[in-house]
This record gives C-alpha cells, sequence and structure tokens, in this order.
C-alpha cells in the first residue's frame, strides 16, 4: 500500500480518452494516478506501484480483466488490495462472476463521474 | 377417429347442398338408415359406396379420405397447444375441421407463419448473443457514450475547467463522437437485410422481391426479352404464388406496354415528372402515370421515385420505399403524410415538400380517386397513391416556389418531434 499522505490510484483500462477523464477527476482529488493500457503486464505494473486502489476494466487486450482480479487475488503481495471494477458488460451473472473473484466495488459504463469518485473513495476509507 | 372426419364432412357437405339424408342416399344408391350410420360415424366407408357419395356430392373422393385432413387437424390442435391460455375444444378437433375447413386451414396457416417467426426470432436473437462483431461493437459503443457522458460532465464542473484542459476534452468528445456514430452506422450494416432473406420471408412475395431486386424496372418485360411464363418458371414458387406473380407481372406488363420507356421518359423530362401534366398529354389516368413514374430504369438524370398506395383504411396495397425513406408493410406510418390527407378529397392533387426529421427533404405528390361508382347516399370507396422523391432538383419547376412544406416523421416510435399534434405512442428512443 501506498506509504505516503497522498493515495494513489492505478487505472487498468484500454480506452485512452476514458483514462483522460478518470485522471482528471481522481488527481482534482488529490490522488496520485497511473494506468497502463494492457492486460498483460498489469499485474506486474500493479506490484510495481503500490497503489492505493485499482480501477479495473473488465474487457482488456490480451488478458481479461476477471483473470486480472483472480491473479491480484492470489498474489500474497496484493491480496488485500481494493478493487474497483469497470464494464460495459452489467448483466447480474457479470457482478456475480466478480463478485466470486473477489473485486471490491462493481460499477458499470456509462458511469456518474460523482458517483465514481464517491466510491473511490469509499474504497479508500476501508 | 378417422371415421370423425368422414362422417361429420358428408353431412356438412349434404347440407351445403340443401340435400336432405332420404335425397342423398337415393342419390347415392344406398339406403337412408346407413347414411345415418356414416353421417354419425358409426360406419366407416369405402370403395364403391365412397366414390357414390362424393359423385353425389359432387365433390372429390379424395376429400372424403382421411389423409391430408389428418395433417390439418394435427396443425389445429398445436395452434391450440401453442397457447394454454385459451380453453380450446380439443376433442372436437376433427369436428370442427370437418365443419369448417376454411377456418381450419387459416389456423394452421397462422400457426405455421407464428412457428416460422419464432423460429426466425430465435435465430436472430442467437445471432446477437453470439455474433462477435455486434458484441464487440456494443461494447465498443458504450466505452464511447461512456467517454462523452463523463468528459461532458467535467466541462460542465464548476468551477469551470482550466482552458487547456477544456479544449482537449472538448477534442476528446468530437473524436468519440464521430466514433460512436461510425459504430452505429456499421451494426446497422451489419445487420441489414440481404436479398436471400427478402426472398424468404414469408411476408415478402415473391413479385416484391424479383422487384427489390431489380430496383423496380424488370428489363425482361420492358422489352419483352421474355414471357411471364419463363420468368415465372425461373423463381421458386408454388402454385398459388404463382398465380399471384402472374397477376403482378400481367400488370407490369401493362404498364410497359402502355407507357413505353423509350418514348415516356423523354415526355417525363419535357413535362418536370409531373404527373398531372403527363396524364394530359397520354389521355390517361394519374394513377396509372404515377405507376409508371415509380418504375422507371435507374439513371443519373432521372429521379428516384418511392410510390406508397393504400386503401380508404390506410392499409399499404403497394409500396415501393427509397433507401432513406422507409414504408410501413401494413400500416401506422405518420398520419402527416400527404396521401392519407388525400383521402378526404378525391381526384384533388396535393403536392409538398417533406421535411424528415433526419434533415432530408422529399418532393411529394398525393392523389386520391375513387375505386367504384358511388351511389345515392353512399360514397364511393377510395385509394390513395403518393409518390416522393429526394432528386426533386432535377425537375424543379417554378411552380413548385411556393409549395407547403410540411414537417412529417416515419413512425411515432422513433419519430423525435415530440410536440407533433398528430402523435399516437411515444417516442421510444428518447429519454
Amino acid at each position: 500500500m501506498g506509504c505516503n499522505l497522498t493515495k494513489s490510484v492505478v487505472i487498468i483500462e484500454d480506452e485512452p480518452y476514458i483514462v483522460e477523464a478518470l485522471s482528471f477527476l481522481l488527481e482534482r482529488e488529490g490522488l496520485t494516478v497511473s494506468s497502463y493500457s494492457d492486460g498483460a503486464g498489469s499485474v506486474d505494473f500493479i506490484a510495481n506501484h503500490s497503489p492505493d486502489l485499482v480501477i479495473l476494466d473488465i474487457m482488456l487486450p490480451n488478458v481479461s480483466g476477471m483473470q486480472i482480479l483472480e491473479e491480484i487475488r492470489r498474489s500474497q503481495k496484493l491480496s488485500e488490495l481494493p478493487v474497483l471494477m469497470l464494464t460495459a458488460k452489467g448483466q447480474k451473472k457479470d457482478q456475480l462472476a466478480a463478485e466470486d473473484a473477489g473485486v471490491s466495488l462493481f460499477m458499470t459504463k456509462p458511469f456518474a463521474n460523482d458517483e465514481l469518485v464517491a466510491n473511490v473513495w469509499e474504497l479508500l476509507k476501508r | 377417429m378417422a371415421r370423425t372426419l368422414v362422417g361429420t364432412r358428408i353431412r356438412e357437405n349434404r347440407r351445403a347442398r340443401n340435400l336432405n339424408q332420404k335425397q342423398l342416399a337415393a342419390i347415392a344408391g344406398i339406403s337412408g338408415s346407413y347414411l345415418n350410420l356414416i353421417e354419425h360415424n358409426r360406419r366407416g366407408i369405402a370403395g364403391k359406396t365412397l366414390l357414390s357419395l362424393a359423385r353425389a356430392l359432387e365433390i372429390d373422393p379424395r376429400s372424403l379420405s382421411d389423409g391430408s385432413d389428418r395433417a390439418l387437424v394435427d396443425r389445429v390442435k398445436k395452434a391450440a397447444f401453442a397457447d394454454r391460455e385459451i380453453k380450446t375444444e380439443l376433442d372436437h378437433a376433427e369436428e370442427f375441421t370437418a365443419r369448417y375447413p376454411g377456418f381450419a386451414r387459416l389456423i394452421g396457416r397462422l400457426q405455421d407463419r407464428s412457428d416460422r417467426q419464432q423460429q426466425d426470432f430465435a435465430a436472430l436473437s442467437d445471432r446477437m448473443k453470439n455474433d462477435p462483431f455486434f458484441a464487440e461493437a456494443i461494447h465498443l459503443m458504450l466505452s464511447t457514450i461512456t467517454t462523452i457522458k463523463s468528459t461532458s460532465e467535467i466541462l460542465a464542473m464548476k468551477p469551470a475547467v482550466p482552458d487547456n484542459k477544456a479544449d482537449r476534452f472538448l477534442s476528446n468528445l468530437l473524436s468519440e463522437s464521430e466514433r460512436l456514430a461510425k459504430t452505429a452506422t456499421d451494426v446497422l450494416k451489419h445487420f441489414e437485410p440481404s436479398s436471400d432473406v427478402q426472398n424468404n420471408s414469408p411476408d415478402n412475395s415473391p413479385f416484391e422481391a424479383l422487384l427489390d431486386q431489380n430496383h423496380f424496372f424488370l428489363d425482361a418485360l420492358e422489352d419483352e426479352s421474355a414471357t411471364i411464363a419463363e420468368i415465372i418458371d425461373k423463381l421458386d414458387l408454388n402454385e398459388s404464388e404463382a398465380k399471384i406473380a402472374r397477376k403482378s407481372f400481367i400488370n407490369y406488363q401493362r404498364m410497359a406496354r402502355k407507357f413505353p420507356i423509350p418514348s415516356f421518359l423523354p415526355m417525363a423530362r419535357e413535362l418536370s415528372f409531373d404527373p398531372l401534366r403527363l396524364a394530359h398529354a397520354l389521355s390517361s389516368d394519374v394513377p396509372s402515370i404515377c405507376f409508371r413514374l415509380a418504375h422507371l430504369p435507374v439513371a443519373q438524370n432521372t429521379p428516384n421515385f418511392g410510390l406508397l398506395q393504400c386503401d380508404g383504411a390506410g392499409a399499404v396495397l403497394y409500396r415501393k420505399q427509397l433507401q432513406t425513406f422507409a414504408l410501413p408493410r401494413f400500416g401506422g406510418a405518420c398520419a402527416l403524410w400527404p396521401v392519407y390527407r388525400s383521402l378526404s378529397i378525391p381526384l384533388q392533387p396535393i403536392t409538398a415538400y417533406l421535411d424528415m426529421p433526419t434533415g432530408e427533404r422529399l418532393f411529394a405528390f398525393s392523389y386520391s380517386y375513387p375505386t367504384e361508382t358511388a351511389q345515392i347516399g353512399m360514397p364511393a370507396r377510395t385509394e390513395s397513391l403518393m409518390l416522393f422523391t429526394p432528386d426533386y432538383r432535377l425537375f424543379q419547376s417554378p411552380n413548385h416556389a411556393g409549395l407547403p412544406q410540411l414537417p412529417v416523421g416515419v413512425q411515432c416510435a422513433v419519430c423525435p418531434r415530440k410536440d407533433c399534434s398528430a402523435r399516437r405512442s411515444p417516442y421510444l428512443l428518447g429519454g
């Protein structure tokens, strides 16, 4: 977890404009934001950056967000890391699958900015 | 069970011919008591007796056999099983089929159509669930919508976003909007029905399908390089489809012979494709001219006319839609179309520009006409037709300068004109 007072967030998302919008919103809240756009290598990226929260898209190139989540939960170092999952696949079964895999919070796209920011703070307080 | 059909059928046929049992028995050469047993399904018949009764009733002996009606009874029962909410007298299915064979065939046909449509729906639903292109496209659309929504909210924030950031976000909005539009267009193209699908649709006649494939201009009938029989032979039609198609082809051929293109087209250009002037010049009726105008060869300097013909109830009788102007197959179109207004003023043409919600403008000519002679106290039935085209610049005349411009739609459900006084149903695509 982050060892200075500024909380940090890693965004794993392949849509650059969504990353840009999310980065703006979270930096405005005083958070440090890093992003990575490929499913492959994203767990290493997360491990190297030691964020306080991960925002993870389900549909990613090469490795799905679900697989990444499972790998995070299997990792000793990252197993307790809060993960906010974003997805365009809003069916109940997808939410249940994400909950089974250990997601902290599940949001569907498109989302309201203030709701996303509120959920980020909720997870960071935990 | 087989006897139920035969006995009942004999009785129904006898009654239809206003014969009593004694009379029929005498004609058929059997006793009245035997006939009574047969009609009450207590005796089966075959051979000579069957032939005698068929001859006496003047019907095909095969209609008294069990064969094809068994299939019809099964279809009637299938229709009953398909809707368990309605309690049907299933035990009397055979008797119903024998008594009312026409209704039984209608029920059978409606059930067949329902089965086919359910299969088509299941196939389409399956395709949409499993089509990788569609799944990818929907995901892409939701991603672009997410960007647009989130970015728009950022730009609307107070205090306002710094200018350099705002410019960046505006640029993102533009890019994503264009991407969304392209994806939506790709999805529509992906699901555009092919001509094969149209040919297989039970609601699209083979004649309509052939017209559609040939841009509503049949060379073979225009230059008479093929006979109607030859054209029909090439289509895979059953007897009743061939009969209907033959009638449609005959009507087309009559039109082509009455107004051959080599002489009609130059005159049409000279008279600005005006149906009234053409009708006067050719001493013909306006509806025939409108049909000819809707079936012209495709050419750069020839307007592409669509045509809608409806009866007094608004039911569609004939349609030639344009790519940019879809027409309903059965009814329920925009009530503001002049084709419907024309019904109240027979023989008085209406010309107007139609302004579509998409921004497109079409020129429209509408005309209604009686289809029978009026009687005292009873106005004649009328039909109406509307000729329309976006290519009005090819024939614009000074008379068009003051034409009314009517804001219209296609159907209420997909029309964004929320305050329209003619709205019949809600706009399904709006928020």
